[in-house]
């Protein structure tokens, strides 16, 4: 089950764009080097933005993890 | 022949969910997140496009038809607009395409949006509508490429041919689409082809739209009050009602095909609310401007009708204003 030693976990399915942007990056800010964020969305294009954006801003993605019907799981470890 | 828009709108909608072509996030991730994906998408389609429509037009399939200027009614509606496509979670076409993925959020902003059109144009707002279309100004055309009554458009104001005024404006377009960074992301539909697409069905569009009697392209705005007057008031359903009909059924089979379809909702209620607000903004603004994020700036700009430029300006410096309110610290 736990893959990755999860410090902080958002659920942001079903929230309306760009919510899951947006909370990704209020999480991350408030985040350590080298922890890791679990980002728990269900929209595809979320899955193709967040990834993107994060990767912008020097974070490293270890893996979008499909977890269900149209849901993945991010897991982002924090530069 | 109001079938046609049932087809159109199929394709239009697996378009929009494809290449994930959302107005909304065009305007506002250029500001908010340095992100201009979609914004080039949207550059792209427009260049192109202002070229198809002409094409058309000068082998007289269509008439171009810009719409009235109105400087009231296209700043005030236009900014109206703007600030409630952000609340609502999308533009008049993203909400609609939204609702076929099954985002309950866009069902809501979507009938609020289409509803609040519907009393603008002819329910309990109508008497602002009616007095805000009195400062419409149109002028007689000879050119054959547009109809014979028309909003003001950049070649009829500088007075030179719709060729080199479109030509400039696709250059200049093409330009910040292909010489400038684009920002990566791996969509099913990449910019480029999204736009191309968009190119081509937008004068077919048109060219169905006018043999059925309705001389217009692409539109959401107009589509969404024909169907609440078809369903509340028993009105015969046009080519742009049924245009939304295959809008939302192209988007469900897309995203079912491509196992994307899910009921998504939110864990806070209030989302719902938001949304709603969101939505009567967006029909309150765009009834009174005269069209939407397609009919103004999809399908108005390339025309370089001078009333969508303004919207589409006034489009954008609204959802700037909202996204910096909700969301401007994240920058």
């Amino acid at each position: 089950m736990a893959k990755y030693q999860v410090t902080k976990s958002i659920d942001v399915r079903g929230e309306v764009c760009p919510v899951p942007d947006v909370e990704t990056k209020r999480a991350l800010k408030g985040m350590k080097s080298g922890e890791i964020l679990e980002v728990w969305i269900d929209y595809p294009m979320s899955k193709e933005r967040i990834p993107e954006s994060v990767k912008q801003m020097g974070h490293e993605v270890l893996e979008i993890e499909e977890v269900g019907k149209s849901e993945w799981k991010i897991y982002i470890k924090v530069k | 022949m109001a079938w046609t828009g049932l087809v159109i709108g199929f394709v239009f909608g697996i378009i929009l969910q494809k290449g994930r072509v959302c107005f909304n996030s065009a305007f506002r991730d250029v500001l908010i997140f340095k992100d201009n994906y979609l914004m080039k998408l949207a550059a792209l389609a427009l260049a192109l496009q202002s070229i198809t429509l002409l094409l058309f037009a000068q082998f007289g399939a269509i008439h171009l038809a810009p719409k009235p200027l109105n400087w009231i009614a296209n700043i005030i509606g236009g900014y109206i607009f703007g600030l409630g496509m952000v609340l609502a979670g999308g533009c008049a076409s993203g909400v609609t395409y939204r609702s076929g993925e099954g985002m309950t959020t866009a069902w809501f902003a979507a009938i609020f949006y289409g509803l609040t059109a519907y009393a603008t144009s002819s329910g309990i707002f109508s008497g602002w509508s009616k007095w805000v279309s009195k400062f419409n100004i149109t002028i007689q055309s000879t050119n054959p490429v547009y109809a014979s009554k028309i909003g003001p458009t950049v070649s009829t104001v500088l007075n030179v041919s719709p060729w080199v005024a479109t030509l400039v404006f696709a250059a200049l377009l093409m330009w910040y689409a292909f010489g400038t960074k684009t920002t990566q992301r791996p969509t099913k539909f990449n910019w480029v082809i999204a736009a191309i697409l968009i190119a081509i069905l937008a004068p077919i569009a048109w060219w169905t739209s006018a043999k059925s009697g309705r001389n217009y392209g692409l539109g959401i705005t107009g589509g969404w009050v024909n169907l609440f007057s078809v369903y509340t008031a028993n009105k015969p359903i046009n080519w742009e009602g049924a245009e939304i009909i295959g809008i939302i059924l192209g988007a469900l089979v897309s995203s079912l095909a491509s196992k994307e379809f899910k009921f998504r909702m939110p864990k806070d209620p209030k989302t719902y609310l938001q949304v709603m607000v969101g939505g009567a903004l967006m029909g309150f603004g765009a009834a009174t401007a005269g069209g939407c994020n397609i009919g103004h700036f999809l399908t108005g700009v390339p025309q370089l009708a001078i009333s969508s430029l303004i919207a589409s300006v006034f489009f954008i410096l609204g959802n700037w204003t909202m996204a910096w309110l909700l969301f401007g610290k994240e920058r």
